[in-house]
């Protein structure tokens, strides 16, 4: 399958790994595509910790997305940088990881990730435990080649409810097939968690520029998600309906509560801070 | 034999105990009461208790094993005189009721399914799971 180990890959090499304890990498954010979203970033630094779990759990289980104690992003990472990605594994067995890790470029820190929990599921559901053991090693060797994910299509969401600078209701339709479908997962297409972040993000910047002290704030960016919990797979086609809310806002930035729902039913919770963007 | 847990020890984590559960579920704390069941009270699923046992090592600096309250609960039992094919013996039901005292009896199923031992667990149980992981770090110390 040509997505498998590109389309939704987001470590070309992993440079040290002790394992159980700390791992390193780096991955090339390809120059051709338009933009590379906080939340892909956090997902490298994800991907990195599910690596270093994978080869320390023998192949035969993988994290999947659980919790996220709390994303900070100091800054964005531009089309043709170079992340250097590191973990620090606090706790690793056949039920979950938990681990902290940050993305930095060019030595300044841009991520910070805290109090993470992928818990463990068995590899067989998600992919072949060989082919898995084959792309580590090409990790560990020379690397994966450079420049593999092509982007992502923006995703289709309409606005059902907006209470300007107090809520919003949206719905977001999972396509029914997308490319990152072939590696996330080979065995087992799920809509990535980081993805739906991106979605919420992205509205919770329009909610919270609607409220009366960040109006005419400027361009607002994502500085912190915090508390985030995937209860549910996300399967292609489903129909998600996002709730925002504004919990608080000042001129120096707002928390809004996060929410999907798939069936009436919570798929995911958060809160995100969203802050004016600080000069680079 | 483990030692018995005093209702003061109890009361000493609780409050603690009550505000991490709260914000794991997204609750607020007096919505939390000490004998509501964590499933089918307060709403926790699988991915809950995950998120609790790490937020309660964090908190109180303990480690918790995974699948720690069976396996206290089972004691110096054997596995098959627990359990046998996924459902308690009457051995391995009588233990854990007298595990998890703080459960009213009449919420203990005869027969019972392990799979089934979390609907449970109530706030009070894992005051309960942290004191007990408090006296192993002590006695390791």
């Amino acid at each position: 399958m040509a997505e498998r180990f590109s389309a939704f890959s987001f470590v070309d090499r992993i440079t040290s790994l002790e394992p159980g304890v700390r791992a390193a990498g780096r991955y090339w954010v390809p120059g051709a595509i338009a933009q590379f979203p906080p939340s892909l970033v956090a997902e490298a630094v994800g991907q990195l910790a599910a690596w270093a779990s994978m080869s320390q759990l023998n192949f035969r289980f993988r994290p999947v997305a659980g919790l996220a104690g709390e994303a900070l992003f100091m800054r964005d990472a531009a089309p043709g940088q170079t992340l250097d990605l590191e973990v620090a594994i606090e706790r690793c067995d056949e039920e979950a990881i938990s681990y902290g890790g940050a993305a930095s470029v060019s030595g300044a820190r841009i991520l910070t990730l805290k109090d993470c929990v992928g818990p463990m599921l068995p590899m067989e559901e998600f992919d072949a435990p060989e082919a898995v053991r084959a792309d580590f090693d090409v990790l560990r060797g020379a690397g994966a080649p450079a420049g593999r994910f092509q982007g992502v299509s923006p995703r289709e969401v309409a606005v059902i409810e907006r209470v300007p600078g107090e809520r919003l209701r949206a719905e977001l339709r999972v396509p029914e097939a997308a490319p990152f479908f072939g590696d996330h997962f080979p065995r087992r297409p799920v809509f990535p968690g980081t993805l739906l972040l991106d979605t919420q993000i992205g509205l919770a910047v329009q909610l919270a520029g609607e409220a009366a002290p960040l109006r005419d704030a400027g361009v607002l960016a994502p500085v912190r998600v915090s508390d985030v919990k995937m209860r549910a797979f996300i399967s292609p086609g489903q129909v998600l309906e996002l709730r925002l809310e504004l919990q608080s806002a000042t001129p120096k930035g707002a928390t809004i509560s996060i929410t999907a729902r798939a069936n009436g039913k919570p798929v995911s919770t958060g809160r995100a801070d969203i802050a004016p963007r600080r000069p680079s | 034999m483990q030692q018995e847990i005093s209702k003061e020890e109890i009361a000493a984590v609780y409050p603690k105990v009550a505000q991490i559960i709260a914000d794991a579920l997204g609750l607020e704390t007096v919505d939390v009461k000490p004998a509501a069941p964590l499933i089918e009270e307060l709403g926790a699923e699988s991915i809950d208790f995950l998120d609790l046992v790490f937020r309660l090592e964090r908190a109180f600096g303990v480690k918790i094993p995974r699948g720690k309250i069976v396996e206290d609960a089972r004691g110096d039992l054997g596995e098959s005189d627990f359990e046998q094919k996924g459902v308690l013996t009457e051995v391995g039901n009588k233990r854990l009721r007298e595990f998890l005292s703080e459960v009213p009896a009449e919420r203990f199923k005869t027969p019972m399914k392990s799979a089934d031992i979390p609907k449970l667990f109530t706030p009070e149980t894992f005051c309960k799971v942290v004191i007990r992981a408090q006296r192993a770090a002590q006695a390791a110390a």
